[in-house]
This record gives structure tokens, C-alpha cells and sequence, in this order.
């Protein structure tokens, strides 16, 4: 039985701030909040975007603003309620939506 | 402004000894063109060379004034370059003036204000319906001597994409049909890496005609994205100031 969704992918610096804390973690939070689904972190090892700046990675995990991507996937209607609030914590960036089916999932 | 791609570059061969209304037409010239707005023009003097009237001119040191061919260039639009020729015809009284086709392939101005409303014309234009790459590869593999991932990135930069964030795997089979495996201590090699670019449909087409080429072995898959929203730095600084 599958079932039509949205993912949606926010694009931010991983030195973005918000409030004090990481804005990618900040933004997990919210999502959780508002009963998303669940939402995956991924750090990029390179890129560059809004801001132009080309962020490469180095040894040892001291190279910063690496690009960071936060991947959601729920219903449409659940996925945007989370856009205003994104549109209003995400300064820099990109926030995008695409179509998915979910083949069956556990725990829901 | 100038824009990358189909350009014109106009030269200009005078004397340095020529004048128009008593000063050097090479002066004269950089002068008009700087005040009528063009993106750039360069001057350059001939060590040697021979023209309209069949005299060799040799530079000579220590000679104040010499008679050597002066080159003047200047890259800008077709249409500018229409507009600009009558005035450049009139002040060359001997020499030669040829207009060639180039390509713009990098215009780097130093950012001024009035680019702020050309990138937020570029924002408006992203957001709604675009298009995601993304291009599966190894880490190992190669380009002109460097990672393809970086190769890749570079190459996208160059063409003006939105953006595009190079993943690394941790785990993954694909063309070549080999595990690849991160081991201790991130010491392992040769893991996949993914690298995504959202842009216009247009510009994500430019960009495969380029990337087909430099991946070898891997998966370039194309998807439909609605973008809700691409900002910059200098739109929201300007806002909070």
C-alpha cells in the first residue's frame, strides 16, 4: 500500500544560529514539535550556495560552515505547516519540496 | 552589465604618434569609452610592427615619444558594441578596427547596489517549480588530476548554479558494483559521494550537457522540487539594516 508524500530538504550553514543553538538542530526540534513524521541531519564534505562561499572539508573535523542538509518526509498537508516556520528561521538557504510514495511504514 | 556568454571584442590598431583634436587617439578613446559606460577596455603597446603606411615602427629605449601600434580591446555585448562603433570609426583616422566573436566565460565586477535587485530578480525566478541533479560517484575518482567531486563543483560555480553540497557516503554499491566500506578511524577510501544541485530546469540542463562528459562510470538522476524559498546573505543584511 503506498501513500504519497512530500520530502522536503532545507539547506543551511552548520554555523547558522538560532537562538543560541545550531540552526539545523533548532529546526529538528521545531519539526518534532509540530508531529513531523521524522527528519534526517546530513552534513555535506563540500559545496557552496546562497552565500557563494565554497566550503571545503579538512582532516580532523576542524573545517566549519560545511553545508548541512535536513531531510523531512510526511503527508502534504503535515509538511506545510512546517513552511512558515522555516521561512522565518531560515535567513541563508534553500528549502525545497519534491514528491515521494512511502511503501509501508513501521511505527506510524 | 556584461553577462557571461556570446560577446563581442572590438580592437583597435593605431600609431601612437596618431592624434584626434590634438591628443593621442588612444587616450582619447580609453577616455570616451570609459565615460559612455563600457565594462572595460585595455591598452597595450606593440614592441614592433607594420601597418597602413608599410613603415616597420620598432620601439626604441629611452625615446619619449615612439612610433609603435598601440592596441586598444574591449569585450562587451553585441549590442553595445553596435552602438559604440560610429563614435570609435570617427576617431580613428588611420589604422585598423576589427570586431570578432568571443565568449564571456568569467565577469567578476566588484558588487555594486544595483546588483542587489538583479539577485533578488534571480531568487523570484528560483522559487516555484525546479529541477534536482544529483550525481552518484566515487571518492577516488578522478578528474585533470583532482577529486571529480571537485572537479564537478568547480565546474558548476563557473556556470552560475544556484548551488550544489558534495555528500559523502558511508556506505554503497553502484556502477562499478563494488561494496564500498568506511573502516577505523574514517581511514577508509573510496566511498560514494553524492553531489546534489537545485536550479532552474534550464540551467540544471546546461549543467548535464557538462557533467555527462566528466563522469565516467556513476548515475546523474534528474527530479522535480518545488522551491518554497532560496535566500542570500546580501538580501537579508540589507533588510535588517
Amino acid at each position: 500500500m503506498t501513500e504519497a508524500v512530500k520530502i522536503l530538504r532545507v539547506y543551511v550553514g552548520e554555523d547558522d544560529r538560532w537562538e543560541g543553538v545550531p540552526l539545523y538542530e533548532a529546526i529538528v526540534l521545531r519539526l518534532r514539535e509540530l508531529g513531523i513524521a521524522g527528519a534526517s541531519v546530513f552534513r555535506g564534505i563540500a559545496g557552496f550556495g546562497a552565500n557563494q562561499r565554497v566550503a571545503e572539508s579538512v582532516p580532523f573535523g576542524l573545517s566549519h560552515d560545511m553545508p548541512m542538509m535536513i531531510a523531512a518526509v510526511d503527508t502534504e498537508e503535515k509538511i506545510r505547516r512546517a513552511l512558515p516556520l522555516l521561512d522565518e528561521m531560515v535567513d541563508e538557504g534553500l528549502v525545497v519540496l519534491s514528491d515521494a510514495s512511502v511503501w509501508g511504514a513501521a511505527g506510524r | 552589465m556584461l553577462q557571461t556568454g556570446p560577446a563581442k571584442k572590438l580592437v583597435v590598431y593605431v600609431n601612437e604618434t596618431a592624434r584626434y583634436e590634438g591628443r593621442p587617439v588612444h587616450e582619447v578613446l580609453l577616455h570616451w569609452l570609459q565615460e559612455h559606460g563600457v565594462a572595460g577596455a585595455t591598452v597595450t603597446k606593440a614592441l614592433a610592427g607594420y601597418g597602413a603606411h608599410g613603415t616597420l615602427h620598432v620601439s626604441r629605449p629611452f625615446r619619449i615619444r615612439e612610433d609603435v601600434p598601440i592596441r586598444i580591446e574591449v569585450v562587451e555585448s553585441a549590442e553595445r558594441i553596435n552602438h559604440i562603433l560610429p563614435f570609435v570609426y570617427d576617431m580613428v583616422p588611420q589604422g585598423l578596427i576589427e570586431v570578432q566573436d568571443t565568449e564571456v566565460v568569467k565577469h567578476s565586477p566588484q558588487p555594486e547596489p544595483a546588483s542587489e535587485a538583479e539577485r533578488e530578480r534571480e531568487r523570484i525566478k528560483l522559487e516555484g517549480r525546479a529541477k534536482m541533479l544529483r550525481v552518484y560517484i566515487d571518492e577516488d575518482d578522478m578528474w585533470e588530476g583532482a577529486p571529480l567531486y571537485e572537479a564537478i563543483l568547480k565546474t558548476l560555480r563557473m556556470m552560475d548554479v544556484a548551488g550544489a553540497t558534495v555528500y559523502r557516503g558511508v556506505l554503497g554499491y553502484g556502477a562499478r558494483n563494488r561494496l564500498h566500506k568506511s573502516g577505523f578511524l574514517g581511514l577508509s577510501h573510496n566511498l560514494p559521494i553524492m553531489i546534489t544541485v537545485v536550479d532552474s530546469a534550464e540551467k540544471v540542463r546546461r549543467a548535464i550537457s557538462v557533467l555527462d562528459e566528466m563522469v565516467g562510470a556513476g548515475l546523474i538522476v534528474l527530479s522535480d522540487v518545488e522551491v518554497i524559498k532560496y535566500t542570500h546573505a546580501a538580501t537579508t543584511r540589507e533588510g535588517e539594516s
